[in-house]
């Protein structure tokens, strides 16, 4: 720790007045666009004319619930998943950690598209329905919220099993097979034992797998189209098709609203252990 | 007693192929020596990687996103590495406040701060796309930039540079003698995460894209609409090679997960 306060200003001054101008004062205009009438002064006529809408509340609904889904799933599957993983060797344990992670390394859009070919028309899961004879000519997958979802979910559990394993690490070693010594049955072992002592790590990985299905744009884009729009590419699509900035800085602010919100519940959650949320 | 290990396994068989699956499906997808996206493939061949490098959008857009993803996080670098130096060995005066700002970009959805650039910054002062682009992408790293270094610091003595100073060197002279060479590795850690994250970034660039001017990823999206070949699979199998061996690289050579 050095003294002089005012160097210490002025070496962190360029970083913060660089990330100020270019993003909190545009945003904040953009923002403030979202409670201003069409003559000026404060109103909050954006959004009675928003939700007013049937597809705008269509999509926002939807994005909520997709979001619920998503995290809901994948809290399942990744206590599946990370209670598995964290029986394994710890050599084993680092490469399924390993491939875990790969994903996230990889451009989304990429990652997206896969699904293309696995949901389409001619796709992978069409072939084996229409092949055991249980359809003529194949489901329409894709663009349905089942794409969306499935999508979604691909793109997400990867941060939830990483924030369960971490929280199961912490879990003192001989908690389960103490109570399964003591006659708990495994239902019982979840509930009443992990569950509760790894209550962190399900909150920190809910809330990014929540917040990041709500305001996904890829996934949509490509698996939903404008059959199934959430709230970022509605807010693309009304800017590009419509030029109806109102409604944009309406989706602006329940996006903005909700990272807030996410990053302080994660700030509180997560600050003695996960150093990088 | 243990939970048995062919549940244990099963369970983790099935996460991967669900994970992993869909890359491996993407892969033989693109060596389809066929014309159409299709599982199993239609015969094997190279022909869609070849054509990848034929199409010149992807060319241009290439480019323009290597561009983004190198001097944007050297900017990021250059503004951001005094601000964790200050953050790590200084008591700044409104620290939380501060932070705040510099971590804004990771709190702020990519896709409203993208068009709050075009309507504010682009359309009004006539800066041009690339300009605004560069400087998102800049912003966009910096919260990176700032921790991944400031952890690194965090990990560095502070006798050392006093020792430096004691013996008489300047305040200069031991950060780039002293302290620099010590936290070489966080800074090249931190410049691959944000070369990553910049290169593989959509939602900032969707609003900030006009003629001619567009970064790889949203120039993919806008071919996938209008077509449907094999070559965007191709594509998307070379850009999950490119980052998954800079990620390998970086682990083998610099224990990068030691960073992030």
């Amino acid at each position: 720790m050095f003294e002089n306060k005012n160097t210490g200003l002025l070496l962190v001054l360029p970083a913060a007045v660089f990330a100020s101008v270019l993003f909190l004062l545009p945003v904040g205009i953009l923002l403030s666009e979202a409670f201003t009438g069409s003559e000026g002064g404060f109103s909050l006529g954006a959004y009675v004319e928003f939700f007013s809408s049937e597809l705008n509340n269509t999509v926002f609904w939807r994005s909520l619930r997709l979001g619920l889904w998503v995290m809901l799933t994948s809290a399942v599957i990744g206590y599946a998943a990370a209670f598995s993983i964290v029986q394994l060797s710890p050599k084993s344990r680092g490469r399924v950690f390993a491939l875990i992670i790969l994903p996230l390394m990889i451009s989304p859009v990429a990652r997206t598209y896969a699904w293309l070919v696995i949901l389409g028309r001619t796709g992978l899961v069409n072939q084996v329905i229409v092949g055991l004879g249980l359809s003529e000519e194949g489901l329409q997958l894709l663009f349905t919220e089942t794409a969306v979802f499935i999508g979604l979910l691909q793109l997400f559990l990867p941060l939830m099993i990483i924030a369960l394993i971490s929280s199961m690490e912490n879990m003192p070693r001989d908690v389960v097979p103490a109570a399964r010594v003591l006659g708990a049955n495994w239902f019982s072992v979840f509930f009443r034992v992990i569950l509760p002592l790894t209550r962190e790590g399900l909150v920190v990985g809910g809330t990014l797998v929540f917040a990041g299905s709500m305001t996904a744009y890829i996934t949509p884009a490509i698996l939903g189209g404008s059959k199934v729009l959430m709230l970022e590419t509605l807010l693309y699509q009304r800017v590009t098709v419509a030029n109806d900035y109102a409604a944009a800085s309406v989706i602006a602010m329940i996006l903005v609203v909700m990272s807030i919100v996410t990053n302080l519940l994660l700030k509180r959650l997560a600050k003695p252990r996960n150093r990088r949320a | 007693m243990k939970p048995s290990s062919t549940a244990t396994g099963t369970i983790i068989g099935l996460t991967l192929v669900f994970l992993i699956g869909p890359f491996i499906v993407i892969i033989l997808a693109a060596l389809t020596a066929g014309n159409n996206l299709a599982f199993p493939p239609d015969g094997l061949s190279l022909k869609w990687f070849i054509k990848v490098f034929t199409v010149e959008s992807f060319r241009i857009s290439f480019l323009i996103s290597m561009f983004l993803a190198v001097f944007g996080t050297l900017t990021a670098l250059i503004v951001g590495v005094p601000a964790a130096y200050a953050i790590a060995r200084y008591d700044i005066p409104g620290a939380g406040a501060i932070q705040l700002a510099v971590s804004s970009p990771l709190i702020v959805p990519g896709i409203i701060v993208g068009l709050a650039l075009l309507r504010y910054l682009v359309i009004p002062t006539g800066f041009t796309i690339m300009a605004a682009l560069f400087l998102a992408h800049a912003a966009l790293i910096l919260p990176y930039a700032v921790r991944v270094v400031t952890s690194s610091l965090q990990n560095l003595r502070v006798d050392v540079e006093e020792a430096a100073l004691i013996l008489g060197c300047s305040r200069l002279g031991s950060f780039f003698r002293v302290v620099f060479p010590n936290i070489r590795g966080g800074i090249l850690a931190a410049f691959i995460l944000g070369f990553v994250t910049s290169f593989n970034q959509v939602p900032v660039s969707l609003f900030l894209s006009g003629p001619g001017v567009r970064t790889l990823p949203i120039d993919m999206l806008a071919y996938m609409e209008t077509t449907y070949d094999p070559s965007v699979a191709a594509l998307a199998c070379l850009l999950a090679i490119m980052s998954v061996g800079i990620v390998f690289l970086a682990e083998r050579f610099l224990g990068f997960s030691r960073y992030v």
